[in-house]
C-alpha cells in the first residue's frame, strides 16, 4: 500500500516541503530509503524500526520502500525519522491515511520512540504555512520555537504513541498545549537579556572610540579601530549591539530563521530580541566565515546579518579569506556555489575589525614602539586597499591613562544614551529613503549622494580644499560624504554643513604609511 | 616575489654607471687617506665635487616629525648654500635629508649599503632618480646587484663620514648606525654636529650622548654653516619657522574664517611635534570631538598642522 506525508527538507536558509513516500509490498524484508538523502536520512530506517517495535509495533516482514521527493533536492539531518516512521504506519495500516492531511511532520527519534529536538524549526513552520498546511507536528522539545508563527497549528510530541493516538483520535498531548509550552511562549516575547549587559558607560573617557561608534551605529558604516594591545578595542566592539535600534519583528524573524537553521537558537529562546554580535577567530576559514560545505551552511557573515561582525586582529587573517568579504559588504548577501547547488545567504552585516597600528602595537608612540618602518608598512600592507575603500569609518583607540580608570566615571553617556540619537538618525534615514531600497546612508551609491546630500557652501569649499590637499579620490570623496550625511542627520540637520564635513574628515579611512 | 629593493632597468640610469679605481684621479682623494678606504667605487652619476663643501646628513629611519622637520631644515638651507648634502637614501631622516636638497636645488649623494643600481628600499626611487639627474649621484663599494644586506650598511658609514667635511647627526637611538657614522667621523677627524632631544626621548639619546662627549650642538643650519667657513651675516636664509614663534600671528587668523580664534589658539598650544592623539586633545582642551575636528581640520588645512598618521597630529 502506498501512502505519504509532508515534511520539510533545509536549502539554505529556507525550508523546501518534501513529499515523504511510503510502500509497503510483498517481498523480501527489507528496508530502503531513497530520495537524494545523507548517510543522516538514511540510519533513518535503523532508528524508525527500532522505536516502532519499542513502542509495541513490529514491521510486517514485508519490502519497505521510501522515498522522498523531490529527488533532486539534498536532504539531511535527522527530521525525517518522524515522517518517515509516520508514512510507514500509514503504509501498514496502522493509522488511517487521511489522519496527516495537510499536516507537515519534522523531527528525530530515540530508539524507544521519543522524539529529539532538530534544528530549523521556524523556517520549517513558515514553510509548512505558505504550503497551506494547518497543522504541524513537532518534537516537544522544538515546541516553544514552533509556536512562534501564528496562523498555524503547532503540535509538539513527545513521543511516537502520542503520534499514533493523535491519529487514531485526534487527541492533541496534553503537555503540547498547557505547563511547558506556556513557558516557552513567555519566553519567545522575552528580551533574552543576559544578566550584565555590556554598555558603553563601562568605558572611561575614550570619547573619539564612543563618537566613532554613534556614527558607525547611525549610518551602518563600517568601522576599523586601530590602537595598542588592550585599549579597549574589543570592549568597544562589543557594545555596538546595544546602540543600534531594536530589531523590527520582520529582521527578528529573519534572523531567528537563520540561527534555528544554524542551531544556534539559545536554549529556551525561540526568537532573537538582540542584534547578534559574532567575533569570529582570526584563523578563520574561507567556508567558516563566508558559508560553505557540501550542501552549504550559513557562515559567520550570515550569521551577524542585521548585526555586527566583529573581526579582531585583522592584519593576522589570512588575506584570501579577507578578501572573501569584500561581495557581502557591497551586496548584504553572499552566493555560495557548491557541487550540489548555489545558495543565497543574507549578509547585511555592521563590520567592526581591529588593528594593532604594528607588530608591536604602539606606534606612532615612538618611545615605546620598536617596529622599524619596514616592519610597519609591511603589517599595515596586509590589509589591502580594496578592503579598507570599504570601511567608511576610522578611529584610534589610544591606551587609556590612569586618570581614565581610576577616576570618578562621571558623565560617562550609557548605550541607552547613544541608542536615542541613533534611532533619531535611523528614523530620518528611514523617511528619506522610503521606496529607494536602501535604509542607511551607508548604502548611498554616488548617484543618489548627488540626490540626498545637501552640501553647504561652506561645506563645499572645504572638501574642494580637503579633496586638493590630501589627495582624496573619487571614492574617498565619496566615503566622506556619506559620512557626514550620517553625522548630519545626527544633528538632525538637512543640509549637510561645514562641521559635518570636518569630523568626517578626520575619522576617514585612508591608507597611512609612516615616513 | 616581492622584494624591498628595486633593481634599476632605466637605460638612462644605467649608462651612468662607472667604475673608480683606488688611484684613478678621480677617485676620491679624502677617502685616499683612511686605511680601510674601498678600493672600488661604483658611481652611477657624479662623485661630490672635492672643491665644494659636504655635509653629511644622517639619523634613525624610523624617526619621528621633529626628526624629519629638522633633518628637512638643516638640509635644505645648508643645500641652499651650495653645500653638498651625502646621506644613505633610508626612510626617515636619510630620505628627508635628501629630498630638501633636492628642493633646495642642491646636490646631493647617497652612499648605499646594496649595489649602485639597486634602490633600497624601493619607495625611495624617486629620490634615487632625481640625485642623479639633477648632477648629484649614487655611490657604492658593493657590487652592482648586490642585495641589501645588513652587514653592508655600517661598513658603508666610512664612506659617508669620509665623504664629508662634516657630520651632523639628527636624531640617533644609543645604539644605531649613525652613532656608527659618528665613530668613524671621530677616526678620521671630521668634525661632529648633533642636534639635541629631549632627555626622555630615546630617539634622541644617541645624539644627547654625542654632545655630552663633546660634539658641538646644531641650534641652525647657521652653526654648520659657520663652521665650514660659509657664513656671511645677513646673507643667509632665515629660519622660516620664526615667523610663527610665540603666540599666532596674524596670517593665521587671516587664513581662518572661525570666529573663535582662541579655540584655534588652545588647540594649536596643545599640539607638538611630538604626534598626539585626537583623545588627549580632548582631554587637553576640554573641547568636544565635534568642534576639535572642525579646528584641527582647518589647522592641516591651513598647513599650521599635520596628521602624521590616522588620529595623531602634530604642529608643522
Amino acid at each position: 500500500m502506498f501512502c505519504s506525508v509532508f515534511s520539510a527538507a533545509i536549502a539554505g536558509v529556507e525550508a523546501v516541503p518534501v513529499s515523504v513516500e511510503a510502500d509497503v509490498s510483498d517481498g523480501l524484508p527489507v528496508f530502503t530509503i531513497v530520495g537524494y538523502v545523507s548517510s543522516q536520512v538514511r540510519e533513518a530506517q535503523d532508528r524508525v524500526r527500532t522505536a516502532l517495535r519499542n513502542v509495541g509495533f513490529c514491521l510486517p516482514p514485508k519490502r519497505i520502500t521510501i522515498n522522498l521527493s523531490p529527488g533532486d533536492l539534498r536532504k539531511e539531518g535527522t527530521r525525517f525519522d518522524l515522517p518517515i516512521a509516520a508514512a510507514v504506519l500509514m503504509a501498514a495500516g496502522a493509522i488511517r491515511a487521511d489522519s496527516l492531511d495537510r499536516t507537515l511532520l519534522v523531527g528525530e527519534l530515540h530508539l524507544d520512540g521519543r522524539t529529539a529536538h532538530v534544528t530549523g524549526i521556524l523556517p520549517t513552520v513558515m514553510a509548512a504555512r505558505e504550503a497551506g498546511c494547518t497543522a504541524c507536528i513537532i518534537p516537544l522539545a522544538n515546541d516553544g520555537e514552533g509556536r512562534v508563527v501564528d496562523g498555524i497549528r503547532v503540535i509538539g510530541i513527545e513521543s511516537l504513541p502520542q503520534l499514533i493516538r493523535y491519529c487514531r483520535d485526534g487527541t492533541v498531548p496534553s503537555a503540547a498545549e498547557t505547563g511547558k509550552s506556556a513557558d516557552f511562549r513567555e519566553n519567545a516575547g522575552d528580551n533574552a537579556a543576559p544578566a550584565v549587559q555590556p554598555d558603553f558607560s563601562d568605558i572611561r573617557g575614550q570619547a573619539g572610540v564612543k563618537r566613532a561608534a554613534l556614527i558607525a551605529a547611525a549610518g551602518f558604516h563600517n568601522l576599523l579601530l586601530s590602537g595598542p594591545p588592550g585599549s579597549g578595542k574589543s570592549m568597544a566592539a562589543q557594545r555596538i549591539p546595544t546602540i543600534l535600534p531594536d530589531l523590527t519583528a520582520e529582521e527578528s524573524l529573519e534572523i531567528s530563521k537563520i540561527y534555528s537553521i544554524a542551531g544556534l537558537l539559545p536554549k529556551g529562546i525561540a526568537l532573537m530580541k538582540n542584534r547578534p554580535f559574532r567575533a569570529p577567530h582570526h584563523t578563520i576559514t574561507a567556508a567558516a566565515l563566508c558559508g560553505g560545505g557540501l550542501t552549504p551552511h550559513p557562515g559567520e557573515v550570515t550569521l551577524a546579518h542585521r548585526g555586527v561582525l566583529f573581526l579582531d586582529e585583522l592584519p593576522e587573517m589570512n588575506p584570501r579569506t579577507l578578501e572573501m568579504l569584500r561581495q557581502p559588504i557591497e551586496e548584504h548577501r553572499i552566493l555560495v556555489a557548491r557541487a550540489r547547488g548555489s545558495y543565497v545567504f543574507p549578509a547585511s552585516f555592521l563590520l567592526v575589525a581591529a588593528m594593532n597600528p604594528c607588530p608591536c602595537g604602539y606606534y606612532p608612540d615612538r618611545k615605546r614602539c620598536t617596529c622599524t618602518p619596514v616592519e610597519i608598512r609591511s603589517y599595515q600592507s596586509r590589509i589591502s586597499q580594496a578592503f579598507l575603500d570599504r570601511i567608511d569609518l576610522r578611529c584610534e583607540v589610544p591606551a587609556a591613562s590612569y586618570a581614565d580608570l581610576t577616576g570618578e566615571s562621571v558623565n560617562e553617556i550609557s548605550s541607552a544614551q547613544m541608542r536615542l540619537q541613533v534611532e533619531k538618525a535611523a528614523a530620518i534615514q528611514a523617511e528619506r529613503y522610503k521606496g529607494t531600497g536602501i535604509l542607511f546612508n551607508s548604502e548611498l551609491n554616488s548617484r543618489m549622494i548627488g540626490r540626498y546630500c545637501d552640501v553647504s557652501t561652506d561645506a563645499e569649499m572645504l572638501m574642494q580644499a580637503a579633496y586638493r590637499q590630501l589627495g582624496l579620490s573619487a571614492r574617498g570623496y565619496h566615503r566622506i560624504i556619506r559620512t557626514a550625511r550620517t553625522i548630519a542627520d545626527l544633528d538632525g540637520s538637512e543640509v549637510i554643513k561645514e562641521a559635518h564635513i570636518s569630523e568626517a574628515l578626520m575619522c576617514r579611512c585612508g591608507k597611512e604609511s609612516p615616513h | 616575489m616581492r622584494t624591498p629593493y628595486r633593481l634599476i632597468e632605466d637605460e638612462d640610469l644605467r649608462a651612468k654607471i662607472r667604475v673608480v679605481q683606488k688611484g684613478d684621479d678621480d677617485y676620491p682623494a679624502c677617502l685616499e687617506l683612511y686605511p680601510r678606504s674601498p678600493k672600488l667605487l661604483y658611481v652611477c652619476g657624479n662623485l661630490p665635487d672635492p672643491s665644494v663643501r659636504s655635509v653629511a646628513v644622517v639619523g634613525s629611519r624610523g624617526c619621528d616629525p621633529y626628526g624629519r622637520d629638522e633633518a628637512e631644515r638643516f638640509a635644505g638651507v645648508l643645500a641652499a648654500n651650495g653645500v653638498q648634502i651625502i646621506s644613505g637614501m633610508a626612510y626617515g631622516i636619510d630620505a628627508g635629508a635628501h629630498k630638501a636638497a633636492l628642493r633646495a636645488g642642491g646636490r646631493t649623494f647617497a652612499v648605499l649599503g646594496c649595489g649602485v643600481d639597486v634602490c633600497y628600499p624601493k619607495e625611495n626611487y624617486e629620490i634615487y632618480r632625481e640625485m642623479i639627474e639633477t648632477g648629484g649621484g649614487v655611490i657604492s663599494e658593493f657590487e652592482p646587484k648586490a642585495p641589501p644586506n645588513g652587514w653592508h650598511f655600517p661598513v658603508r658609514n666610512r664612506i659617508i663620514s669620509g665623504l664629508s667635511d662634516l657630520v651632523l647627526v639628527v636624531e640617533a637611538r644609543l645604539k644605531s648606525g649613525s652613532l656608527i657614522t659618528a665613530d668613524y667621523a671621530l677616526e678620521q677627524g671630521k668634525e661632529i654636529f648633533a642636534i639635541p632631544g629631549r632627555n626622555d626621548d630615546p630617539l634622541s639619546a644617541g645624539c644627547n650622548r654625542l654632545i655630552a662627549q663633546g660634539a658641538q650642538i646644531a641650534r641652525d643650519p647657521e652653526d654648520l654653516l659657520a663652521a665650514l667657513g660659509l657664513y656671511i651675516e645677513g646673507k643667509n636664509q632665515k629660519r622660516e619657522r620664526d615667523i610663527l614663534k610665540g603666540a599666532l600671528p596674524l596670517p593665521f587668523e587671516a587664513k581662518t574664517k572661525f570666529e573663535h580664534a582662541d579655540d584655534f589658539r588652545k588647540v594649536y598650544g596643545c599640539l607638538s611635534s611630538r604626534p598626539v592623539s585626537l583623545d588627549e586633545l580632548t582631554v587637553r582642551t576640554g573641547m568636544d570631538i565635534q568642534n576639535l575636528s572642525a579646528i584641527l581640520v582647518q589647522l592641516c588645512l591651513s598647513g599650521y598642522a599635520a596628521e602624521e598618521t590616522h588620529g595623531f597630529f602634530c604642529k608643522v
